[in-house]
């Protein structure tokens, strides 16, 4: 771990560094406030191999510094495609089973894992399979921060199913799309959306479970979608990218099928996207050109598109992008073997 | 020798008339089976000669036992494909779909019944499928921004100068309903496929934040020299 100031294009920005053993895909920031100085990150390996691991950081304000809490650190079964803290944790962090140390795993399958002080223990495996052999790789997952006895997974068997993780079984499973589910997104308490290889952004609304809703297609048939984000701060707004793609493009849901905007100032095709926590305007992405931008979306675009308002170059392809509300003003960005957190 | 579809042989079939659709079936081939019987000289339906080449006299027909990785095989396979027989048999060369099931419906069904009731049962959970509502695509030389370009033009047969005030708001209140619906834990009941009567969807004239977004300039000079092509 060390401390660096980088250079970048457009302004220097303080960035703090881990430096892990190995290739890093997964990552999560608490919401917990256990301590405003002291947050802990969650760090999944990404080693194409059964074993993976995933390390818990501690990130420390003052010192700028992140360190790796080795008593902390877990064994999992393949990569983990997702970490995720408990969005809404409780505010008594004394007791053992406060939900703020609750940290959820997809890859095989769903997992919850407890941290405690000393150790991590792992609460429960959601499998929905009906025989014990096979269970479908989960793409991602999205914990509801309106209800959060709800997760909600995405497959590559197409559906998507969502838990009720404090009785443990499945309140829903849909299929969702023709084809592999990649991303899934909460909009509210039992609203999501989801995008996936057929190339659609379809909302479901667990109220009528008859119906979902297209409310965008890529221009190139079954171009798969890759990643989706629901601005938490304007659920009127999402973002989604398209597989192999330099743009990020901006939906509205109320005016479907047609982007509100597209964001194409990257050089190479873009692997992730976070909007901005605090502000319901403000959109970050990550790509293959070891760009992360930062966007403004403006009320008006002018005439050669939109402009990032800021811009960090990474030493190689960003594969993942947090921004996390419990530090919204860090970034954390994975790329290689490292993670970086970068002051905005 | 015609015989009448009434008078066609049941029942097992003789070695002698295994011998004639062999006979037939090398010199003439495989297809054409509505003329097999008359060729080869069996009294026998058409259907029933194609059934009994391809269940039992083809040259490279497995014969004998399964084998216990036939029978592993064949387990998993339904397992994951149900009682999709032909489906399973491509997995095994040499086996027809009719051996495949009917060995499993008299050794295999047993072993895994036995297995299943042992083991707890899971819960039994549906798998719905939602069916997807789509929005009839705006006209392709529709723009964002009223206010600045051509105002929209909807698909029904409005042209490009003056949208009907009345049917852009008619269509305003049907996408409000929509969405507003959706975020505002309102009970849908009986909602009507927005879009399905062939009203598209034009721009909202709300006055929030960032609601009048155009599109890139390029964009929009193509979509608006188009127009002018089409007027």
């Amino acid at each position: 771990m060390e401390n660096s100031t980088q250079e970048s294009n457009l302004r220097s920005e303080i960035c703090v560094t881990y430096d892990s053993p190995y290739p890093i895909y997964a990552m999560a920031v608490t919401n917990a406030a256990a301590s405003p100085h002291l947050r802990r990150i969650a760090v999944g390996s990404f080693i194409e191999e059964f074993n993976n691991r995933v390390d818990i950081l501690s990130f420390d304000h003052d010192a700028l510094s992140l360190k790796p809490t080795p008593s902390l650190s877990f064994d999992h079964p393949y990569p983990p495609t997702k970490l995720m803290f408990h969005p809404t944790p409780s505010a008594s962090t004394s007791t053992a089973t406060s939900a703020g140390n609750l940290l959820a795993s997809s890859g095989d399958c769903l997992r919850l894992w407890e941290l405690r002080d000393t150790s991590i223990e792992p609460i429960s495996v959601f499998n929905n399979s009906k025989t014990s052999e096979f269970c479908a790789p989960l793409t991602s997952f999205d914990w509801n921060e309106v209800e959060p006895r709800r997760i909600g997974t995405s497959s590559i068997d197409t559906t998507c199913t969502i838990w009720d993780i404090e009785k443990g079984v499945v309140e829903t499973q849909l299929i969702a799309h023709d084809k592999e589910v990649y991303d899934i997104a909460w909009g509210e308490a039992g609203v999501f959306a989801s995008v996936s290889a057929d190339g659609s952004v379809r909302i479901f609304d667990l109220r009528d479970k008859e119906h979902s809703t297209i409310i965008y297609e890529s221009p190139q048939p079954d171009t798969p979608l890759l990643r989706l984000a629901w601005n938490k701060q304007d659920l009127r707004y999402m973002a989604t990218i398209l597989m192999d793609s330099n743009k990020i493009v901006i939906l509205d849901i109320r005016s479907p099928t047609m982007p509100v905007a597209e964001l194409e100032r990257h050089q190479a095709s873009v692997n992730a996207i976070a909007w901005a926590p605090q502000s319901c305007r403000h959109i970050c992405s990550a790509g293959d050109d070891g760009q992360a931008l930062l966007w403004e979306l403006p009320t008006v675009a002018g005439p050669n598109g939109i402009d990032p308002i800021s811009m960090y170059t990474a030493g190689a392809e960003i594969n993942q992008l947090q921004w996390s509300a419990a530090q919204s003003d860090w970034i954390s960005i994975a790329f290689a073997n490292k993670l970086q957190l970068l002051k905005v | 020798m015609v015989s009448t579809p009434v008078g066609v042989r049941k029942g097992a079939w003789t070695e002698d008339e295994d011998n004639l659709l062999r006979k037939c079936i090398d010199k003439y081939g495989e297809g054409k089976w509505h003329q097999v019987p008359l060729r080869a000289g069996l009294n026998r339906c058409r259907k029933s000669c194609r059934l009994r080449w391809l269940n039992y006299l083809r040259p490279n027909i497995k014969r004998g036992d399964f084998t216990p990785d036939e029978d592993d095989l064949i387990i998993r396979l339904h397992k994951l494909l149900g009682n999709r027989w032909s489906l399973i048999s491509g997995r095994l060369p040499g086996r027809t779909a009719n051996d495949v099931k009917n060995h499993w419906n008299t050794h295999l069904q047993k072993k895994v019944l036995a297995r299943e009731g042992g083991r707890s049962k899971s819960q039994k959970t549906t798998i719905l499928k939602p069916r997807p509502r789509t929005f009839k695509r705006i006209a392709p030389f529709s723009c964002r921004d009223k206010t600045t370009y051509e105002p929209n033009i909807s698909i029904t047969d409005q042209n490009s100068d003056n949208p009907s005030a009345s049917s852009s708001k008619q269509v305003d209140d049907e996408c409000t309903q929509w969405w507003s619906n959706l975020l505002d834990s309102v009970e849908i009941d009986g909602e009507t496929e927005p879009g399905s009567n062939g009203i598209s969807l034009e721009l909202q004239e709300e006055d929030n934040d960032w609601n009048d977004f155009s599109l890139d300039m390029d964009i929009l000079k193509l979509l608006s020299s188009e127009n002018s092509m089409i007027n």
